[in-house]
């Protein structure tokens, strides 16, 4: 996990990373889930969330690495593939941590929304992805971004909330199905 | 920062609960007089579920790249044989 936390989360990074990660996990995981049954599509799906269920965890340096990557992720798709095959109704309460369950998942509207926001706002989404979801330093995304001072950075951050929470009013009001 | 822009700093601070105490206290303050808040609050936490969603989205789309870039591309000849031949084509 060092090894992550050492890593310099910039887009071609993460390619990098996911490019490690396939090779080290995926042929692991594929003979899995051929083993069960499934097909490629099984195990590249399986594999995906898996991957991001991973990186989720080490950005948000709750990952703590017991085992090496490919036991980690190999452990993560096997219990995906039991819950979406539902072939072992006794999973632990520490697996249901590893879901990417159909709560976050976005409703039709929001997805609606999102895809507005990714033609519409698509500066401000990056900018507000990589605070919040990436969880990058304001240091690193001012490099990233070309703001020249941390500051700036900071500002561009609150002005782009501002900006896309008014939208995300405007659009979900519009939408009619946004209910608190 | 404009008196709105700290006014969103304050509502992360709030829904992140990574606030000063002092900050905590005088949004407390700003909400009882200020009711309109509460609103903004809602919408801002619903914003962050939005950007959680966007950012998953495009995190899925660079790994499905990753994931052709390595089942097209002759360099990777080898692994794909290999995976594929766990589903009897190769």
């Amino acid at each position: 996990m060092e090894q992550f936390n050492l890593f310099d989360n910039t887009p071609g990074q993460r390619e990098q990373l996911f490019i490690s990660l396939y090779k080290k996990a995926f042929p692991a995981v594929a003979k899995y889930v051929s083993s069960k049954g499934g097909s490629f599509d099984d195990a590249k799906d399986v594999f995906q969330d898996a991957l991001v269920i991973y990186y989720e965890k080490a950005i948000s340096a709750t990952l703590e690495l017991k085992t090496n990557e490919q036991a980690y992720l190999l452990g993560i798709a096997k219990h995906l593939w039991l819950a979406k095959y539902r072939e072992n109704i006794n999973l632990s309460p520490i697996d249901s941590a590893y879901d990417l369950s159909e709560e976050n998942e976005p409703e039709p509207s929001e997805s609606k929304l999102i895809h507005y926001l990714e033609t519409a706002g698509q500066k401000c989404m990056e900018i507000l992805r990589a605070f919040y979801y990436d969880k990058l330093s304001v240091d690193k995304i001012a490099g990233l971004f070309g703001y020249g001072t941390v500051r700036s950075a900071t500002v561009q951050k609150y002005k782009c909330m501002e900006k896309v929470r008014e939208t995300v009013k405007q659009k979900s009001l519009a939408y009619e199905d946004f209910i608190e | 920062m404009r008196t709105s822009l700290n006014e969103i700093k304050l509502i992360d601070e709030h829904l992140f609960n990574n606030g000063s105490t002092e900050n905590a206290l005088l949004f407390d303050a700003m909400r009882i007089i200020n009711p309109v808040l509460n609103e903004q609050i809602a919408w801002q936490k619903h914003t962050h579920k939005i950007v959680q969603q966007y950012g998953r989205k495009q995190l899925k789309a660079e790994i499905e790249a990753v994931h052709q870039q390595l089942f097209k591309e002759p360099e990777h000849k080898s692994f794909r044989q290999r995976i594929l031949r766990f589903f009897g084509n190769d």
